[in-house]
């Protein structure tokens, strides 16, 4: 088999200029976490052992830590407070019964988590939403992601961030935040944007790349 | 298709992580991922890529209730096990309670045995001969001191009620200790101030239905 290895640290055959340059694996994390700020990782990883061992202070700790960041997920994805409530109640439920399902060398902790809620909200927006959008709806999703990108909070101004989100077209940021923040399909997104499915595609898979990369280097 | 191809696996991973997968690709992903570290990895950086579209937000005080509302989720046993248990404990005492209540009901139904009166019968030098206890249906003798009975001869008891007329209850072993059983006509004749007596007749009884001999003991009864 040509596969990557386990550490996927073997450059492969055959690959794009782009693919065969970047580092992958153990390698490429260590330069992430440097890359990205957020509360102290390392704090968070030992609370979610804690909780896997059932320890409920450590999951006080670990709420009081993390909620307001998952919180402004939560309510960025459902757009109402109540909704972005019960999404946040939710996940933390499940951050406690699936603490032990962390596993600190895949993922940082606040990625875990921050997906955990992401991916209940999405959901919960998926079954809500059994009709395609209105204009206006869809709208509303599209006239609040420059804003939310602009509003920076400031103690997270991470420049190198700034720059690798200020590197993707406006389509391409359009596109990917859309989709993340609110699970919208491909087709819903060609339809809401007057764009031909390939072209949204596209802007999707690229704009994913640009940052990826940008944010490895 | 090849899913050991680097760039379909991460044009896979890159649809999965943001979660513009159909439903059915999605399962087959997770199946591939189950025994493919590398992938999982490559889904991992994907996600961690992602994840950085969230930096820029704001972060947001969650509202107190929030957390007494996970707390109360995950610790089920401490907020509703409580409160069951006393349910519980309440319904079994219930159960109990109900239990014994209708076995002694049932009891009570079926062996409905108390004494009604009770009559101490003496000899003529006053001294008690024979106590008798009168339940509804019948009479229970007990001889405290009866003289012995000549052979040939019987123990007669009688009632005498208020206008003196004795009616025979029946004849009792010679030693004076038995139980009568009442017809319902005599059932009627177990009230005060009907007198209690018995006198010494052939063997068998009283040939004419009234007494023949003399009276050995006599008490009136007493309601209780």
């Amino acid at each position: 088999m040509n596969g990557i290895t386990a550490d996927g640290s073997r450059a492969q055959p055959g690959l794009t200029c782009d693919q065969v340059a970047k580092p992958h694996g153990r390698y490429l994390h260590l330069v992430w976490r440097n890359t990205i700020p957020s509360v102290d990782t390392d704090e968070l990883g030992q609370l979610l052992a804690q909780c896997s061992l059932g320890n409920r202070r450590a999951f006080e700790t670990l709420y009081r830590t993390a909620s307001s960041r998952l919180f402004a997920v939560a309510l960025r994805c459902m757009g109402r407070r109540a909704l972005a409530e019960e999404v946040l109640q939710e996940a933390f439920v499940r951050i406690w019964h699936n603490a032990s399902r962390y596993d600190a060398n895949l993922s940082k902790p606040m990625t875990w988590m921050i997906n955990i809620t992401r991916n209940l909200a999405i959901d919960q927006l998926r079954r809500h939403r059994e009709e395609p959008l209105s204009d206006e709806q869809a709208q509303a999703l599209f006239d609040e992601s420059p804003s939310a990108h602009d509003q920076l909070d400031s103690d997270r101004q991470a420049s190198e961030l700034q720059r690798c989100l200020d590197k993707l077209e406006g389509m391409q940021r359009q596109s990917i935040i859309t989709a993340y923040f609110h699970g919208i399909s491909h087709a819903d997104l060609a339809t809401q944007l007057a764009a031909p499915l390939g072209s949204v595609k596209s802007w999707i898979r690229r704009g994913m790349e640009r940052l990826r990369r940008c944010l490895e280097s | 298709m090849n899913y050991q191809r680097p760039e379909l696996r991460r044009a896979l991973a890159a649809d999965y992580a943001i979660g513009l997968m159909p439903l059915t690709a999605r399962r087959r992903f997770e199946h591939l991922m189950l025994d493919d570290a590398a992938l999982r990895l490559e889904l991992a950086q994907w996600q961690e890529t992602l994840s950085t579209l969230t930096a820029p937000l704001e972060e947001q005080t969650a509202p107190e209730h929030v957390w007494p509302a996970i707390v109360a989720r995950i610790e089920p046993q401490r907020l509703h096990v409580p409160e069951k248990r006393s349910f519980w404990n309440w319904m079994r005492i219930t159960a109990v309670a109900c239990s014994l209540i209708v076995v002694i009901g049932l009891g009570v139904l079926y062996n409905r045995d108390t004494i009604n009166y009770r009559a101490t019968l003496t000899a003529d030098n006053q001294q008690p001969a024979l106590n008798v206890q009168a339940h509804a249906r019948y009479l229970n003798v007990e001889a405290v001191n009866v003289a012995a009975v000549e052979s040939g001869r019987s123990l007669e008891l009688w009632a005498i009620p208020a206008d003196g007329v004795p009616v025979s209850l029946g004849v009792l072993p010679n030693d004076g200790k038995g139980r009568v059983e009442l017809s319902e006509a005599q059932q009627k004749l177990i009230t005060t101030p009907t007198i209690l007596a018995i006198t010494l007749e052939p063997q068998g009884g009283s040939p004419t239905g009234k007494p023949t001999g003399p009276v050995l003991y006599k008490g009136a009864l007493a309601a209780l």
